[in-house]
């Protein structure tokens, strides 16, 4: 971090060496958010001259940052022009209770092309597993691939997972995916090594390599979405439990005698701050709302919607501090949808966990926001995926 | 109509429906198409209609975009009765309909398409603003368009149907009706164009789409409307109904609660404008 800061302050900001800088910039972010494109059309999108695109692409792809195939468009010769990716490729898939997002990358975690969509309620396994296989396919079409160059495939699922069956632990939490051993599916539909595993372990994964959690051995990672998991970093090893369900934050009970939980238990964590439970608070007023509209008008600054996240913030404290109590971690990692309002959720959080925490001042935890936002957990399976496969040098010969 | 009939009198500002229609009824000869059909929309809200073939949701959407004139019912929007006689009128209204075709010239580029009959300029187009405002409608959709500047036939299907979804936005609509709009795509295409309709929800805008796929359905609307034999058949909110009812309400392997409930209570008093 200081190294780049320093790196920052020694170019001046006028200068044709930032501009040029920027400009490369500007073309590689182009292509990671289309997957590929022609020269022609990269001048079109960033608006620098087709000279200038030309030059860049010709330097990038010198040395090794971009990869160019002859193409045609319209009719005529053109330049495709796509990330490099040496050794291989992996997809990551993150499925929430809402949302699914597919990533595309290379193993050295450049992620090459991305799509995320909304989803049903109650999604079913057999429907999305198919729509990942057409989308997974589709991606690599778009960075000029074939199946073949992907080396393996990892799924981050809302739901605990039992390390034995490779099926949900328990019914009713992820319903459409009850009893579908998703790794075998998959491997089956892709015939590429699957790797499955809960999302919030996932997500801490993400955060321990890439984000928040870089360097910290012992951390608490908590998802607060729709549902809340979370994963649990010790010792700085992914501690799994001995079923492999560990981490279920959102069902530790705080009301004895609460509301029913999906899970069939009474007073979860999740029944009582979760999205459902916080959209419930503010159903009567407001009419239809999605978590994600929620976030934007509380930091739009609307008071009924900072309650309910702050109230949410409070109860997800109060499980916290029981957490922290028992594991005593360096940092608490927020992340998910919710975790998108900031302090909003973060502040009431922080203040529930000082409140019935048992150390110091000194030694308690920093709660801080997760770095990923809501990326975390696919690009988590995008790290699983890469860490199950072994890279020989031979793979380096044939790419 | 859950909302309305536990809540009449919590009407707050913000939750007047901008889109609003009453015993609407059209019949095509000795077909009756539909029957005292009753629907609103609020603003920032993603209505699906759904129900099996000559339902009736083609003709509903025709009457909303003035292709045809109900024989009889009220519309109302913006809490004013008003009549919808040609399309002209519904887009000066401010219902934009997409419809299943999307109906873009193929040898144009992307701006001229835009603006296609609302060109900027006198005399002489404004070529620049025009491919200004283009690439700050697409961005503001976050659409995967490469140039604004190549012809629409060589675009994909998703990108096509965002050209015309970014198309019914240049009049500043409230209202923008989908007639299947992820039907024949793929399905990356598919993930763009439910992405882009909640950009649409986010922008405040009232969303009515109609759609054969039940996963896109639950996916990003508010509401399910379905209709069966040009009737009313059940009014839902997503996330108190299940994949089942709505099917069994399509196919009417039940009667609901909500029809039921609707054909108990006295004849709701219908403001007259």
């Amino acid at each position: 971090m200081y190294l780049i800061l320093v790196a920052d302050q020694r170019r001046t900001p006028g200068s044709q060496t930032s501009l040029r800088e920027a400009n490369r910039a500007r073309i590689v972010d182009a292509i990671k958010k289309h997957g590929g494109l022609t020269q022609v059309e990269l001048a079109g999108v960033t608006g620098l001259s087709a000279a200038t695109v030309s030059n860049i692409v010709k330097e990038l792809t010198a040395s090794g940052v971009l990869h160019t195939a002859p193409s045609t468009r319209s009719g005529r010769r053109a330049q495709y022009v796509t990330l490099a990716h040496a050794l291989g490729l992996v997809a990551g898939v993150h499925y929430s209770t809402r949302h699914m997002r597919v990533v595309l990358a290379d193993v050295a975690h450049t992620v090459l092309a991305e799509h995320h969509l909304p989803l049903a309620k109650d999604h079913r396994a057999d429907n999305e597993l198919d729509r990942a296989t057409l989308l997974i396919a589709d991606m690599l079409e778009s960075v000029d691939s074939e199946l073949d160059e992907l080396l393996a495939v990892g799924i981050a699922l809302p739901a605990p997972l039992k390390t034995a069956t490779g099926t949900t632990a328990r019914g009713g939490i992820l319903r459409g995916w009850d009893a579908v051993p998703v790794a075998d599916v998959m491997e089956r539909r892709l015939k590429r090594p699957t790797f499955v595993d809960n999302s919030g372990n996932l997500s801490l994964l993400a955060e321990a390599r890439l984000g928040a959690a870089r360097g910290k051995s012992n951390v608490v990672f908590i998802d607060v979405g729709d549902g809340i998991g979370s994963g649990l970093l010790l010792a700085g090893a992914m501690f799994r439990g001995h079923n492999g369900v560990a981490g279920e934050f959102g069902h530790i009970t705080i009301r004895e005698n609460g509301p029913l939980c999906r899970c069939g238990n009474r007073g979860c964590l999740e029944a009582i701050a979760g999205g459902p439970a916080v959209l419930e608070a503010l159903k009567p007023e407001q009419g239809p709302l999605k978590l994600g509209d929620v976030v934007i008008r509380a930091m739009a600054g609307e008071a009924p919607f900072v309650r309910a996240i702050a109230e949410a913030g409070k109860h997800i404290g109060v499980a916290a501090a029981n957490v922290c109590n028992l594991l005593d971690p360096e940092r608490l990692v927020v992340g998910g949808e919710l975790a998108r309002a900031g302090e909003l959720l973060l502040g009431p959080l922080r203040h529930a966990v000082e409140r019935s925490i048992i150390v110091d001042e000194e030694s308690m935890p920093d709660v801080v926001q997760g770095q990923l936002g809501n990326r975390a957990a696919a690009l988590g399976a995008m790290i699983l995926a890469i860490d199950s496969v072994e890279i020989s040098t031979e793979d380096a010969a044939i790419a | 109509m859950t909302l309305e009939a536990t809540a009449p009198e919590q009407t707050a500002p913000a939750r007047e429906p901008v889109l609003s229609i009453k015993q609407i009824s059209k019949g095509f000869g000795a077909v009756q198409a539909l029957t005292d059909i009753e629907m609103d929309v609020y603003p920032g809200e993603v209505v699906a209609i759904v129900g099996d073939n000559g339902a009736g949701k083609s003709t509903l959407v025709k009457i909303l975009a003035g292709v045809h004139t109900a024989d009889s019912g009220q519309i109302f929007f913006d809490g004013r009765r008003v009549t919808i006689p040609t399309p002209a009128a519904s887009r000066e209204l401010g219902i934009a309909t997409v419809f299943q075709d999307l109906a873009l010239c193929d040898n144009l580029d992307v701006v001229s398409n835009l603006f296609l009959g609302r060109e900027l300029g006198s005399g002489t187009l404004d070529e620049e603003q025009m491919e200004q405002q283009s690439w700050t409608l697409l961005r503001q959709l976050s659409a995967k368009i490469p140039s604004v500047r190549i012809a629409v036939a060589s675009l994909s299907g998703g990108q096509r149907q965002t050209v015309a979804i970014a198309r019914s936005l240049i009049g500043d609509p409230k209202i923008v009706i989908l007639d299947e709009p992820t039907a024949a795509l793929g399905v990356a295409q598919t993930a763009e164009v439910l992405n882009l309709v909640e950009r649409l929800r986010e922008r405040g805008l009232g969303v009515v789409l109609i759609s054969h796929n039940m996963a896109d359905v639950q996916a990003v609307a508010d509401r399910v409307v379905v209709l069966r034999l040009g009737r009313n058949n059940g009014n839902f909110r997503v996330p108190d109904v299940s994949y089942e009812e709505i099917i069994a309400a399509i196919t009417g392997a039940t009667d609901n609660a909500v029809t039921r409930r609707a054909t108990a209570r006295p004849t709701q008093e219908v403001p007259e404008a």
